[in-house]
């Protein structure tokens, strides 16, 4: 029992150092693609002393530099909000990591790559949490007493609880399909026939507009439209608040993007069966979470493509598209998934 | 031996120094120094590496900030692109531009705003020392006034690269910092500032008990009392009096049929004195007075513009207006209409409405300040007939706040901001205006500066260049500052002793605001007030929105503006005309080519034929006024497109099509930004062997490419067409009632185009299209200005192919400009609109007014009905379509 725990535990903290690590990388990889993006260099300075090329330890610097800043708390801000929006935020994009699956899972594996396993509905959890995010905003957007901030909490509020319907409905297409609320038993099923991209293209679709919502990414970035409201709910938090808000966002992206992966590109599998998924062993399992992590990785990469190439909707339109296409068009998914799924097993 | 540990804390122990040197060398750590030195070592590097600047621009240096953010220099190598809206999570204040009053106290709070260690660029001449404008009296005479600066970086504007090295020599300074001396964690230095106010002037508080002191002295007024003041000269007066015996009625006589080049050289070598007032004589007396022989000082030909109505059509209007309102209503005054001020509305309404030609376009409104009156006039042209431009004028009390003029508002909505500003600046109240505010400086400041008894504090005479500063003031060379008794260029009036109540909590600026314009029907909400601006990321420089909002939609909006007030007007009328040819290009500093020709064009007018182009010279403008036009409508569609939201990728794509035609203006001019290029009469300089093939390459084998590259990924994109069909409407009969010009005019579907309209130059021998939109949107806003691009490469393909050798000016370079006395407004088709320049010249060597039409100004009129009912979103992307530049809206 006492090992167990033990392993937990260092697993949480493996998963979180990287995790924050990553982050912060993927912060840097974000201005790298902007800059390719925009026929630029991008950072290439920060570690030139120590002969590190291509300024691999700017996000070092960026984080010693933040942690090192003075800590403006404005005196019209109501403190105890003002201090528990950016805990909220980081805490809750963290917590959803606990189920993720960075590689191959169950009771055969040699090791689970989930710091909870055996949670079988693992996929409801990631929703429940993910949606305490947006506590955060609006707490820090109310707490700042900041027009601007108040403006973006106000969006913020209303885009994610809008967008939490079609993301939740679109992927109960898939686990229809897969019979589970269990993603290593959806990554199992995606292996075992196709990925879900293909059997639920629409829903794939529906999961990716609305993860782009949930996660505040271009073009559906309101909460923080930087050419409208400044900062949005963040203008008034400064040093470490603001990268803990910064740190959560890219947490976000990097849990919507593995979810992406598990539920519809089929996790850790390669198609065509390359990869043996019965094969326990140590190599297999490394191959298994570099294939997840590579398809992530892509993922990632574009969703920070997408920002730095579309404009962004207008407040309204986001509110109309949520309501008017995206909720309906995933209900009529929905229906027919299951309609289709009953037929094929009654058949049977 | 000495105390090896002087530094140390008191509880380390002191080494035996032998014993030191050799730890020295075999243990990293040996002493507390050392390890601060590491730590040292690592604080300086996070914070040299990862300077976040603010995000915020001041004047024109803030267009070469946003280009050393672009893909030729790219300022992110440095770690340094991330530039941060809100100060809170800024590192570093680039102070890019010129630091007006206005505006400082809002720096002095993003400063006190920003955390520590914060750090302080101070980018050009403008922010070191007031530049340029240092003698304008809205101009703080550099930053360091007021904060503590870190680098200094000269030039006007600094290129690209002297940002980088500034801040490469800022990452130097940060090297050489300490964490135990760092000023922020000693509790013993005050780095908040304190934030000036604006009262009668800029008052820092600091000083404010000193400042008291001296103002009550008087020293100012006694300073003042031994100048020599500008000389104010007599209004023109209606031509039938206006013979004086050296001949001024001969070119009023002539001026009635077009007078021949041959009449001119003639006019011109007799040379005529300036028109006394009260010497009347009969109009017979005329013809033989052009026989007197000349005396000296001429006058020009009376004309209000190149191209107008003619003198023929004025005469017989003035006769239809006395027919039709009474006899009396107007006379003719130097090729102008004067008009007795009550029947002024009438008057205008007849000309908008009943005319034959309906004069429903106001193109232009100034003030004059004469020895006997305060002239406002007003340019007024016809969309259905262009080019027939007559000018109207109305003349009111000398005195101190004594003028009162009916407003226009109700029969042109376009004169709303240009009355304001009249009254902003001379004084004058418009009776009828609804909202008569000082627009350009702010309420409670003590003078009305344009008119002639108004001094600056850097005031040293009334034309540039100072005697101190030439040969023959014998080495005794003084800079103003050190006889203005303030010590900064700071004026209030003796009078004024209200001190007590100045805090720095009120903001005299964009006060009172905002009735709610408009109901929205829906859930019972409750609206509230934002302020953008005038530190914003989209306000295109510093422009303030007082907005009110109901949820998101905007029920009423008030622009707020004169944070760049630079004093472009007053600092003209003291330039020489040549010396003024700089300052143009610091108007609309994205079109420093197309400025320098409307100003070429309104001096030519009043010189006359002998300051006619040579042909290469013509061809050579046109070409770089429509290379202007390029670069400025690439910087607007890519800054649009950052305003909807586009991060800044189309907006750097758009710069690097603009260096490419900045690199022609430096080749030719030997400046990127502020090409000072065009000489009345042609240019400065012929072009450099190799340019028109370059030229030709970058025409031909780039810009269209681009242009069509833009049109593919912009034009048809969903987002693009979701946000800007529909969005900010403007019909064009309101487009032409808000004066409105430029593309913002045309893409109300209105064919006016200054080039066609009212031609100039050698417009007249290119083909082209004059673009216009159908529907008044964002999106034709944007379209419009993208077909303009295609239509100036054509002109350009044609003016490059057909461009002819020859001289470029028509006689020697000159230094000495003899300028003869009268009045000219000129027109050009700027990028942003029209562009007019009026000029008043009374023969001496500097011009006497001198009125800038800024189409960025007049355009914003129209910003308020097209925003109401629209959401914040919109009113970004509205502003974006527009196309302002602050430089010109605020002067
Ligand atoms: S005039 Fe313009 S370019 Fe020159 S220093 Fe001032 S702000 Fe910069």
């Amino acid at each position: 029992m006492l090992w167990v725990a033990i392993g937990i535990l260092l697993k949480i903290l493996v998963v979180v150092s990287i995790a924050l690590g990553t982050v912060a990388y993927l912060i840097y990889v974000e201005r790298k693609v902007a800059a390719y993006a925009q026929d630029r260099v991008g950072p290439n300075r920060a570690g030139k002393e120590l002969g590190i090329p291509f300024g691999l330890l700017q996000p070092l610097a960026d984080g010693a530099k933040m942690v090192l800043k003075e800590d403006v708390i404005p005196g019209y801000v109501s403190r105890p909000l003002y201090m528990l929006a950016p805990v909220i935020a980081i805490v809750a994009a963290m917590i959803g990591f606990a189920v993720v699956p960075f590689g191959p899972v169950g009771p055969n594996q040699i090791m689970n790559f989930q710091i909870a396993p055996n949670i079988n509905i693992g996929i409801l959890y990631v929703f429940a949490i993910g949606s305490l995010a947006v506590y955060g905003i609006i707490l820090a957007g109310w707490a700042s007493n900041n027009k601007y901030a108040f403006l973006g909490a106000l969006r913020s509020s209303a885009q994610l609880i809008s967008y939490e319907i079609p993301l939740g409905m679109s992927i109960l297409g898939m686990v229809l399909i897969a019979g589970s609320l269990d993603l290593n038993q959806i990554v199992n099923w995606q292996d075992r026939r196709v990925w879900g991209v293909v059997v639920q293209p629409i829903g794939f679709l529906l999961f990716l507009v609305s993860a782009f919502a949930e996660t505040n990414r271009l073009p559906f970035d309101l909460p923080e439209s930087e050419q409208e409201l400044v900062g949005g709910y963040h203008t008034e938090y400064s040093a470490m608040k603001f990268g803990m808000f910064f740190l959560g966002e890219y947490l976000h992206v990097i849990t919507v993007s593995y979810l992406t992966v598990l539920l519809f590109f089929g996790g850790w599998s390669l198609p065509f069966h390359l990869l043996n998924q019965n094969q326990i062993g140590f190599l297999s399992a490394v191959f298994k979470v570099m294939v997840l992590l590579f398809k992530v990785a892509l993922m990632i990469l574009f969703i920070m493509w997408v920002r730095w190439t579309l404009p962004r909707f207008r407040y309204d339109h986001l509110m109309d598209l949520a309501w008017k296409s995206l909720i309906p068009l995933s209900l009529v998914n929905l229906v027919a998934t299951a309609a289709i799924v009953q037929l094929i097993y009654s058949s049977r | 031996m000495a105390n090896p540990t002087i530094s140390r804390p008191e509880w380390s122990t002191v080494i035996d120094s032998v014993l030191q040197k050799e730890l020295e060398q075999h243990v990293l750590v040996t002493s507390w120094d050392k390890l601060l030195n590491m730590v040292d070592t690592v604080y300086n590097w996070g914070r040299r590496s990862s300077l976040w600047p603010l995000g915020f621009g001041l004047a024109c240096c803030a267009i070469e900030m946003i280009c050393t953010a672009s893909s030729r220099f790219d300022i992110a190598r440095f770690g340094a692109e991330v530039f941060r809206g809100s100060p809170r999570q800024a590192d570093l204040m680039i102070v890019s531009g010129t630091v007006t009053k206005t505006m400082m106290p809002m720096i002095a709070r993003l400063y006190d705003q920003m955390p520590e260690p914060k750090y302080v660029i101070s980018m050009g001449a403008c922010a070191t020392g007031g530049g340029p404008f240092k003698e304008g009296y809205n101009v703080v005479s550099g930053i360091d006034k007021y904060l503590p600066v870190d680098v200094y970086i000269p030039g006007c504007p600094p290129t690209p690269q002297a940002l980088l090295n500034g801040l490469i020599m800022l990452q130097k300074k940060i090297d050489g910092e300490h964490i135990t001396n760092a000023p922020w964690y000693r509790g013993d230095v005050e780095r908040d500032i304190p934030i000036p106010v604006l009262g009668p002037d800029l008052i820092d508080l600091r000083t404010v008990e000193l400042t008291a002191e001296r103002t009550a002295l008087g020293l100012a007024e006694v300073r003042e009392a031994d100048l020599p003041k500008p000389s104010k000269i007599p209004a023109p007066q209606p031509e039938a009096e206006v013979v004086d015996a050296s001949g001024n009625g001969a070119v009023g006589a002539e001026a009635a049929k077009p007078p021949s080049k041959i009449d001119l050289i003639r006019a011109k070598a007799r040379g005529e004195t300036l028109p006394a007032a009260g010497s009347a004589a009969p109009a017979a007396a005329a013809a033989p007075a052009a026989a007197k022989p000349a005396k000296k000082g001429k006058r020009a030909l009376a004309r209000p513009s190149l191209v107008w109505l003619g003198d023929e059509g004025l005469k017989e209007l003035a006769a239809r207006l006395d027919a039709e309102l009474g006899a009396g209503t107007v006379s003719i005054v130097q090729a102008g209409l004067l008009v007795a001020p009550e029947k002024l509305v009438a008057v205008a309404l007849y000309l908008r409405d009943k005319n034959p030609i309906k004069y429903d376009y106001l193109a232009s409104l100034q003030s004059v300040h004469y020895e006997d009156c305060i002239e406002i006039n007003y340019q007024f042209d016809s969309t259905i007939r262009p080019g027939s431009l007559i000018e109207l004028r109305v003349r009111t009390a000398e005195a101190e706040g004594q003028g009162e003029v009916p407003s226009l508002y109700q029969v042109y909505r376009g004169a709303d901001f240009q009355e304001r500003e009249v009254f902003d600046m001379m004084g004058v109240r418009f009776t009828g205006h609804p909202e008569l505010k000082r627009i350009l400086m702010w309420e409670g400041y003590a003078y009305y500066p344009l008119r002639k008894d108004f001094l600056e504090p850097y005031y040293e005479a009334p034309a540039k260049v100072f005697p101190s500063r030439v040969d023959e003031g014998f080495g005794q060379h003084f800079r103003a500052e050190e006889v203005n008794p303030h010590g900064t260029n700071l004026k209030v009036p003796q009078g004024f002793t209200d001190w007590a109540s100045l805090s720095s909590g009120s903001d005299p600026k964009g006060q009172p605001l905002l009735p709610g314009a408009i109901d929205v029907q829906e859930l019972g909400t409750d609206q509230f007030i934002v302020s953008m601006g005038p530190q914003h990321p989209s306000t295109h420089g510093v422009f303030r929105l007082n907005l009110r909002v109901d949820g998101e939609t905007i029920v009423g909006l008030k622009p707020v503006m004169g944070y760049m007030h630079r004093n472009h007007e007053k600092i003209g009328e003291r330039n020489t005309f040549l010396m003024n040819f700089p300052f143009t290009d610091r108007l609309d500093y994205l079109t420093s080519m197309g400025n320098n020709f409307g100003y070429a064009l309104a001096v030519e007018q009043l010189m006359g034929e002998d300051s006619r182009p040579p042909e290469r010279a013509e061809y050579i403008r046109i070409i770089m006024a429509e290379l202007t036009r390029i670069a400025s409508h690439m910087w607007s569609i890519g800054f649009l497109l950052n305003d909807l939201g586009a991060f800044f990728t189309p907006a750097l794509y758009a710069i690097e099509e603009r260096e490419l035609i900045l690199d022609l203006f430096e080749w030719a001019a030997g400046s990127r930004m502020m090409c000072n290029y065009f000489r009345f009469g042609g240019v400065a300089f012929d072009l450099p062997p190799g340019w028109i093939e370059r030229c030709r390459g970058v025409v031909n084998d780039r810009i269209d490419k681009k242009i069509d590259e833009f049109d593919r990924y912009l034009s048809q994109n969903e987002i693009v067409l979701d946000r800007c069909k529909g969005v900010g409407v403007l019909t064009p009969d309101q487009a032409i009632n808000y004066s409105t010009a430029g593309p913002v005019l045309r893409a109300s579907n209105v064919a006016y185009d200054i080039r066609r309209a009212a031609p100039y130059s050698i417009y007249d021998r290119f083909d082209f299209d004059v673009i216009t939109g159908p529907n008044g949107d964002l999106y034709d806003r944007y379209y419009v200005r993208l077909l303009e691009m295609r239509e100036s490469a054509k002109i350009l393909k044609q003016a490059v192919r057909d461009i002819p050798d020859g001289p470029i000016l028509p006689g020697k370079k000159s230094y000495q400009i003899k300028v003869p006395a009268g009045e000219a407004y000129s027109r050009v088709e700027n990028p942003k609109g029209e562009l007019g320049y009026y000029v008043v010249a009374d023969g001496s060597g500097s011009a006497y007014r001198y009125h800038v039409r800024s189409p960025s100004f007049i355009n914003l009129t129209a910003l308020e009905p097209m925003c109401l009912g629209h959401t914040i979103a919109d009113v970004v992307g509205i502003l974006g379509s527009l196309d302002i530049v602050l430089g010109e809206v605020d002067r």
